[in-house]
């Protein structure tokens, strides 16, 4: 299953285009200068779901993450280019030899936003309580994490059980978020009023309704903050939002639906800047959870199952490019890899493998008199029942139907999907994962022996020892070495098919500027304000 | 009357108490485990644990019931998935609704009623071929279709009215009605065509009727006719049917909140069943399945008051 270098080569252009075009629209709104904006005035960002628990030890939810941003910094955030960059930590932490002592070396002079100071000893509570506290989302995240040391205010040592490269990455999501031991032991709930370090500072919440947060008197870098609050307003009706957006009740909207994209093209008023996400929509085919997400794994006997022909072969029928169109509307972006052409690692992890955005019909042909099996059935399971998710099931059911597999589309709940899923009750499943900047967190999970999000049941020592090596490795090169060999036995194995990345249309008005939308998909607005 | 009112109370425990086992084991029947829908994308087995063991779902499902329901005969109906009180967050959305249910009833009244009257007594001429008309399409179109052309028109091409959001009347008073306006119209028209139909009918029989002929033939004006006799008596169907619209308008409010992002109670109960937030969708059911008891009980009290020969009869009968 090659293209041909040609083919490969329109690929490439395609992909650096629109990089180059994402790149273009995140310089168009953070190219005007701090001059051109005014002090002062309230933005109203239109949110399509509600945030959960504002607390980033406990938070689930992506738009949780957006109202994160401009109120609780991070040890460590992401550049336009979604490099790893220090932001309460000055450097990029200092491994030693054995790759077991991670040593962070802290801003000084840093306050929360109830006034007390930010320090190694408030880093080593927030870390212990996220290792520790009942239900903690975080503790998975960090788990490799032993114990923590502070030595003194301005550093702070962890020691690890393990080598685990992709720390520093979770430090630069939520489980680097720092709280404020004075809110921590207050005894309330933190989620109800949360202090962190930001330029923002937490003044409300209307359950269903808002979260107002107001500028902080206590932040380090305060001349760089223009407005005076950020409301975050909860619309869940995407047409609700695209109209209050050119009603100009709101500034800023969260994910335009694709229909209401070519309208606000169109509105003078405002503009669409789009973000190509470090997610990805793909088919997880169940190779081996016969018992369940976890128990121990062997072939489930399904024709795609057994055989690798028929996997190779379905991936083969599949014309992602006009998936994309006749399902999307051409909006998002065709690919074959888990992480997206945005990320830096992307180029490095899969120079030299092949991708067949278009069909190659005579080849899955081929493929599936190789696997001997006559007539093969597969049972598609969709993680929703709306329109988009009927035609894309329609379109690969048709797709593979022109190469003799014959699929049978199952539409189903999300979360009842998802039970099913861990339950190894479906032969492929169409489902997403939003995407994380450290590659590990796009793949580990999901083929890896003890990945926690292995519903394909996929097992290889080969694999697992690669992508062991991947997590112990702190060198990028051997790094990108060593996913590009996980790759290759990926799409050898095929546990999973890739489709494409979602891109992400937002709604801007123009008299807003230094909104800043980068490939991880989050509204940065902290730094924003009105144009003079 | 103790014996009674005691009777009636004694009955509206045991529905309060039926209805909260129906709630508890409904919002569990729902398709999919709640702590995988709450994990979001994180289905780590170990993450999915902590949530169960944090909710209590992992505890036998009558622990949980009685758990709850003690915590609810105290006020406390838990913290929901945001880690936000759920009691204080429906007693904030219910006065929203309930403000948006009567503007609508008055604007609804206010069309519904006018155009009735004149309805009847230009009955057969344009203005009621008018009116009956713009009932019928008042009747037939989608709140979802009007509320959204509404928005374009007002919000969006002129720049009268917000599009969406809520203030509270307490913070700004004009700024609430202004939020308030479209969504109660909106809410408001079903009823107006409701009314309309409803007072033409009513004011038809009544301009037929010996009284306002007596009325006429004494030389009073025909507003004086129209406005003092026949409308009087044509109103108390009218109010009838008011009354009876005021529940379906709140329940009907869901569509509306949600296209106005109005944080009422309908938007409230639906954002609990998609988001799977057990503690937040039990406490709103149960709510309102108390709610309805404890009118249902007033409206019991409110009768026997009126009328003695009910609660003689509700006493003989036991």
């Amino acid at each position: 299953m090659k293209v041909s270098l040609g083919r490969f080569a329109t690929f490439s252009l395609v992909v650096l285009c629109v990089a180059a075009a994402g790149a273009a629209v995140a310089a168009a709104h953070t190219s005007r200068s701090a001059a051109d904006i005014r002090n002062g005035g309230t933005l109203t960002i239109g949110l399509a779901e509600e945030p959960d628990a504002l607390d980033p030890t406990l938070a689930r939810t992506f738009v949780g993450r957006i109202v994160f941003l401009s109120m609780c910094e991070k040890l460590y955030d992401l550049d336009s280019h979604l490099n790893i960059v220090p932001q309460l930590a000055t450097a990029l932490p200092q491994v030693s030899a054995d790759k077991l002592t991670y040593t962070i070396k802290l801003r000084k002079g840093v306050k929360f936003n109830d006034g007390t100071a930010f320090n190694a000893a408030a880093v080593k509570q927030t870390l212990e309580r996220d290792l520790t506290l009942k239900g903690s989302v975080r503790a998975s995240e960090i788990s490799p994490i032993k114990t923590v040391d502070a030595p003194n205010a301005t550093t702070v040592v962890l020691h690890l059980s393990s080598p685990y490269s992709p720390l520093t990455a979770q430090l630069a999501d939520r489980a680097g978020m720092i709280l404020s031991p004075k809110a921590l032991n207050s005894g309330g709930t933190f989620a109800q009023s949360p202090v962190c370090v930001g330029p923002f500072m937490f003044k409300d919440r209307v359950a269903g309704d808002h979260i107002t947060v107001v500028k902080s008197p206590y932040y380090y870098n305060k001349a760089k903050v223009h407005l005076a609050s950020i409301v975050y307003k909860i619309m869940t009706d995407p047409s609700s939002r695209t109209q209050a957006l050119r009603a100009g009740d709101i500034q800023v909207e969260d994910r335009i639906q694709s229909t209401d994209v070519p309208t606000l093209q169109k509105d003078k008023s405002v503009s669409v800047p789009k973000a190509v996400t470090i997610g990805y929509q793909g088919l997880t085919i169940n190779i081996g959870n016969k018992n369940g997400l976890l128990k121990p794994y062997s072939n489930v006997g399904t024709d795609i199952a057994k055989s690798q022909f028929i996997r190779s072969a379905f991936d083969a029928a599949l014309d992602r490019t006009t998936i994309n169109k006749v399902v999307f509307g051409g909006l998002n972006q065709p690919d074959c890899y888990p992480i997206a052409p945005v990320s830096p690692w992307y180029k490095p992890t899969t120079k030299g493998l092949a991708c067949n955005l278009h069909a190659n019909v005579d080849l899955a042909k081929k493929l599936v008199k190789a696997s001997g099996i006559s007539s093969p059935t597969v049972s598609l399971m969709l993680g929703g029942t709306d329109p988009v998710n009927a035609r894309l099931g329609q379109v690969i059911q048709s797709m593979e139907a022109a190469v003799g597999i014959k699929v049978s589309v199952s539409p189903t709940e999300f979360t009842t999907a998802l039970n099913r899923a861990d339950a190894g009750n479906f032969d492929a499943f169409a489902v997403g994962w939003s995407g994380r900047v450290d590659p590990d967190g796009n793949i580990y999970g999901f083929v890896a022996t003890k990945g926690t999000l292995n519903d394909s049941g996929y097992t290889d020592s080969k694999l697992d020892y690669i992508l062991n090596g991947a997590r112990k490795s702190i060198s990028t090169k051997s790094r990108d070495t060593l996913y590009r060999a996980a790759m290759q036995i990926i799409h050898r194995q095929r546990p999973l098919i890739y489709l494409y990345h979602p891109v992400n249309y937002y709604g801007v008005s123009k008299k807003v500027a230094g909104v800043q939308i980068y490939g991880d998909g989050l509204i940065r607005a902290a730094f924003a304000g009105y144009t003079k | 009357m103790g014996g009674f009112l005691l009777r009636k109370a004694g009955a509206a425990l045991i529905v309060v108490f039926v209805s909260s086992v129906v709630v508890f084991a409904g919002v569990r029947a729902l398709p999919g485990d709640p702590a995988i829908a709450l994990g979001g994308e994180n289905r780590d087995p170990a993450v999915v644990q902590a949530i169960r063991h944090a909710y209590g779902l992992d505890q036998p499902l009558p622990v949980q019931y009685v758990k709850w329901i003690g915590r609810a005969l105290r006020g406390d109906l838990g913290l929901d998935a945001r880690q936000l009180p759920v009691a204080h967050t429906i007693v904030s959305r219910i006065p929203i609704t309930l403000e948006l249910a009567i503007l609508a009833v008055l604007i609804g009244s206010l069309i519904g009623i006018l155009a009735g009257i004149v309805a009847a007594v230009r009955r057969g001429k344009m203005a009621d071929h008018a009116a009956t008309t713009s009932a019928l399409v008042g009747l037939s179109l989608p709140h979802f279709w009007l509320g959204l052309m509404m928005i374009v028109l007002f919000a969006v091409d002129l720049h009268w009215l917000p599009a969406s959001g809520y203030v509270s009347f307490h913070a700004h008073p004009l700024a609430n009605l202004e939020h308030m306006l479209m969504p109660a119209v909106v809410l408001g028209t079903g009823l107006s065509a409701v009314l309309m139909r409803q007072t033409r009918s009513a004011m038809l029989t009544s301009m037929s009727a010996d009284y306002v002929r007596t009325a006429r033939a004494k030389g009073l004006a025909e507003w004086s006719v129209v406005g003092k006799h026949a409308l009087r008596n044509s109103l108390i169907t009218v109010t009838t049917v008011i009354g009876l619209q005021l529940g379906a308008l709140i329940s009907g409010a869901v569509i509306t909140e949600q296209i106005f992002v109005i944080p009422g109670f309908g938007r409230l109960t639906l954002e609990a069943i998609n988001q799977r937030d057990y503690t937040l969708l039990q406490g709103v059911v149960l709510v309102a399945a108390t709610g309805y008891v404890v009118v249902n009980l007033l409206v019991d009290v409110v009768y026997s008051v009126l009328n003695p020969r009910i609660r003689v009869s509700g006493s003989t009968t036991t």
